[in-house]
């Protein structure tokens, strides 16, 4: 559980400070040709989905409580997103965000 | 692609519950924090790099301006909404279910927080409800995607800035680069302060 919370305890700084110098790095290669990135960016993508498996296989606090609570737990996921989801898509409608 | 996802997340669970359980040949740590974030922080800055290449980008953003807002606001009046539904389902605390969805899928804040106020049966809700809906978003974003664009961000929650948001933007292209990381920021600093603000009506 440690793993997970460094994730977001590694504090936002740790997310912000990539994606911002990405960004400073697209801006001034904008002239250059667009180079194909697809297959490399997928190949981290498979990585990130692996530690993250990894994390939850590994933490047996986690799998132990899935037993006891998994049916409501699942209900409760699934009713989230389901709202979030539709009330997004109305919200979207509503204030004409393209 | 989504059986790649799918193949590498069991191959992942497969590997830590081995490595947990009887090997232990790595530390967990390695994997589940270095190898985890380092994914991460590289994925981010590629997403950054062909978000600002493309023309277009800056410009959208300006058009959208605040109205970006209603998405991560969207989100979580939906959550809670999900969250009341479900105890009526069930039959269970509404109070207490309303303040596990409030996590909006940060299962490591939610588990701990919520134990801590209704007890360690809540805080095993609280984890796997939360853990759940990452789990779900990572399975089912190609399937959102037709639906809205904004669907797999909706169904990311909290994790849409740091674990789903690579998968999101893979799927909705990097224009939702900015609305995904930003709404999953905002969930993520308004998530401590809901759970606690729904528990406080208990």
């Amino acid at each position: 559980m440690k793993g997970c919370w460094a994730r977001k305890q590694m504090n936002f700084a740790l997310l912000v400070v990539p994606l911002v110098a990405g960004m400073l790095l697209g801006y001034f290669l904008r002239e250059k040709k667009k180079a194909n990135l697809g297959k490399v960016t997928f190949g981290i993508i498979l990585v990130l989905i692996f530690s993250l498996g990894f994390s939850i296989g590994s933490n047996s606090e986690l799998l132990n409580s899935l037993p006891e609570v998994g049916l409501s737990a699942v209900v409760i996921a699934t009713l989230a997103i389901v709202f979030s989801v539709i009330l997004v898509k109305v919200g979207r409608r509503t204030a004409g965000l393209e | 692609m989504i059986k790649y996802i799918i193949a590498a997340l069991l191959l992942g669970g497969v590997a830590g519950y081995l490595n947990a359980n009887w090997s232990s040949i790595v530390s967990s740590v390695w994997v589940s924090d270095y190898l985890l974030n380092a994914s991460l922080m590289l994925l981010l800055f590629v997403m950054g790099v062909a978000f600002a290449m493309d023309r277009d980008s800056f410009s959208k953003i300006r058009r959208t301006g605040l109205k970006i807002l209603i998405v991560p606001l969207a989100i979580a009046l939906g959550t809670i909404l999900g969250g009341v539904v479900s105890a009526l389902i069930l039959g269970i605390n509404v109070v207490a279910t309303a303040a596990v969805s409030a996590g909006y899928g940060w299962y490591t804040l939610t588990g701990p927080l919520v134990g801590q106020i209704f007890g360690a049966k809540w805080g095993a809700l609280g984890f796997a409800a939360n853990f759940l809906r990452e789990l779900f978003t990572i399975l089912t974003v190609s399937l959102m995607v037709r639906f809205d664009k904004y669907a797999p961000t909706a169904s990311g929650g909290a994790t849409a800035m740091d674990t789903t948001l690579p998968i999101i933007v893979r799927y909705c292209g990097s224009d939702a680069l900015i609305t995904a990381f930003s709404s999953g920021f905002i969930l993520s600093v308004i998530a401590p302060f809901t759970i606690m603000a729904i528990a406080s009506l208990a």
